[in-house]
């Protein structure tokens, strides 16, 4: 079940370039700021009530952000809800047949995480997550094999 | 508080004598006095510099008040040498120790000092007011005013031209809870905070306090750890500035002092070196030498990959994601898959002038699922440029107005406030190409 929107995601050609509007100007706090190698991208979250603004710069040239980039230059990119039970959630998705870009949940920077086809919602690219510490709670074992 | 100055700094030393030597090798000058304090047991090297004064402290062997050369013994025996106490100068004592007290810091009452020189017999007054370390988080921090005008200590006499150390740069402690650090020097000492960066990189947190023209630099890691809360804060080391940090290496080396450097620092334009060894008696010391370029704004702002966590001063604050929009070129049919897929279902539609809106409850923001009624309006431009999909994100704003104006200052192309679509609602719409692409609706609700 989605609890909040934890995120909306926003894909920037430098994050350097880009803080001096989000924190500076806007006034959003960040707090965190990492390269996420295996994912390819440098990524910055800002604070904005209990939710978040992440900044997304691509740092190679062959993933999604990088295409998107590309493809729609800047812009709003996507938008992520927090689940209570990302496993279930995804589950259920999969059983009504809404297409799905991750089949398994995977490691992402909000925690566990998939994200839906863009396909399935016209055109909105939506992500779930579920923090990983709500989530080894519950699966104590690690994430449950593909079925 | 205003006007706190870092007096001096106390290094606790063994032999007086040997680190006197030391510490004339390392600042490049002779002392300015040799003190002896009857009432507690202690002796004392002084060194006044441009902006401060250092003091050696070492035991007298004299029977004195424990309450000092108790602490200092205890100190060397379980410690070891190194920065032992920080003395923070007001020109109104009284008056500052009401201030702290109301401020939540437990100062003792202020009590007079008196001090002989050895060699010539000047004398000096003071009064200074102590604080027990378990109130600043491990740290020994007493407050001074001076009775005795500053030029009855005189300054250290340069014993190399231009080759000296002129002024102390900062003085850094290492915290293991730096909620706590902060807490005290904010809170309590009411020092200003300049700075507050995490360098995720290199996994360290600093606060930057600005005591006169001298920093109080109190580092610990990017996140706080578990085991650390509640853990006492160290003196760790003392940043000592000079003219030429190539010139002053060549000195110390030539005095037989090992120094690593000169290298680039931290800061861009500054040149930084080590000194190595047991000359510092157990204060981590760094010479560094600022270039012009280090005052430029260009340095001051945080190097890449550092969050700046200091509070920015502003008019208004952001308070909420109040919403997302997203468009469609069938609302109906797009809700209903939101309602499927995901569980979050429109509550209510609205039309507007050029379109028609859903609102889908998302507990703490909405979406805002949007479609175009004419193929003139801004939505449809959105939606022939990008597609259907994720469009915009409003911000809620504490004072818009006051957002608006300090926007446009900082050269951000945004409209004039205007009546939302909600009622209770007041909106600014930022230009797309201030906000990378992505249109930033800002919202007051009343």
């Amino acid at each position: 079940m989605i609890t909040k929107v934890h995120h909306v995601g926003v894909v920037v050609r430098a994050i350097d370039e880009a803080l001096p509007f989000w924190r500076d100007t806007l006034g959003l706090k960040l707090h965190k700021l990492e390269l996420i190698e295996e994912q390819g991208v440098k990524a910055a979250l800002l604070s904005v009530g209990d939710s978040e603004v992440e900044l997304l710069e691509p740092v190679v040239s062959d993933n999604g952000v990088a295409r998107y980039l590309e493809r729609k230059g800047e812009g709003l990119h996507h938008i992520c809800f927090q689940s209570d039970d990302v496993e279930r959630d995804l589950a259920d998705m999969k059983a009504k047949g809404t297409e799905m870009i991750d089949q398994v949940t995977r490691v992402g920077i909000a925690g566990r995480i998939c994200f839906l086809h863009p396909n399935a919602m016209d055109g909105a690219l939506i992500e779930l997550c579920q923090p990983l510490d709500d989530y080894a709670v519950q699966h104590p074992a690690g994430a449950p094999e593909a079925v | 508080m205003a006007d706190l100055t870092l007096d001096h700094v106390v290094i606790a030393v063994k032999d007086l004598d040997g680190a006197t030597a030391d510490y004339v090798n390392i600042l490049g000058r002779n002392p300015s006095w040799r003190g002896e304090h009857p009432k507690y047991g202690t002796k004392n090297t002084l060194f006044r510099i441009d902006n401060t004064y250092v003091e050696l402290l070492a035991l007298s062997g004299a029977k004195g008040d424990k309450r000092w050369s108790g602490v200092l013994q205890k100190t060397l025996e379980e410690k070891g040498e190194g920065v032992f106490a920080l003395a923070i100068g007001t020109t109104d004592i009284k008056r500052a120790v009401e201030e702290f007290r109301d401020g939540g810091l437990d100062v003792a009452d202020p009590a007079d000092g008196h001090g002989v020189d050895v060699n010539t017999g000047a004398e000096r007054g003071w009064r200074n007011a102590q604080v027990d370390p378990k109130h600043t988080n491990g740290l020994r921090i007493f407050f001074i005013q001076h009775l005795a005008p500053p030029e009855a200590l005189p300054v250290a006499e340069p014993v190399t031209d231009g080759a000296h150390v002129r002024r102390m740069d900062h003085a850094v402690v290492l915290s293991a809870d730096m909620e706590a650090a902060r807490r005290v020097w904010s809170d309590k000492i009411g020092a200003r905070l300049a700075l507050d960066r995490t360098f995720p990189d290199r996994n360290t947190r600093i606060l930057f306090y600005r005591l006169a023209d001298i920093t109080i630099e109190i580092s610990g890691g990017a996140a706080q750890s578990k085991e650390g809360i509640g853990k006492p804060d160290r003196p760790w080391g003392l940043a000592w500035g000079v003219e030429s940090i190539e010139k002053t290496c060549e000195r110390l080396q030539a005095a037989g002092v090992e120094t690593s450097g000169p290298r680039p620092g931290i800061k861009p334009g500054t040149l930084v070196a080590t000194i190595k060894g047991e000359a510092t008696h157990g204060v981590a010391t760094l010479l560094i030498e600022h270039q012009p370029e280090s005052f430029t704004e260009a340095a001051r702002v945080a190097h890449s990959g550092a969050i700046d966590n200091t509070e920015q001063q502003r008019a208004f604050t952001p308070t909420a994601l109040d919403h997302v929009s997203v468009t469609t070129s069938d609302l109906p049919g797009t809700a209903a898959k939101w309602a499927t897929a995901l569980g979050l279902s429109a509550v209510e539609t609205s039309e507007h002038d050029d379109s028609r809106i859903a609102k889908i409850p998302a507990h703490n923001s909405y979406i805002a699922l949007t479609q175009p009624l004419s193929s003139g309006g801004a939505i449809a431009a959105a939606m022939a440029e990008r597609g259907q999909g994720m469009h915009a994100v409003a911000i809620a704003v504490d004072n818009i107005d006051e957002a608006v104006r300090d926007m446009r200052l900082k050269g951000v192309e945004i409209s004039d406030p205007v009546a939302g679509r909600e009622p209770g609602t007041r909106v600014a719409s930022i230009a797309k190409a201030s906000a990378n692409g992505v249109p930033v609706v800002l919202v007051q609700r009343s």
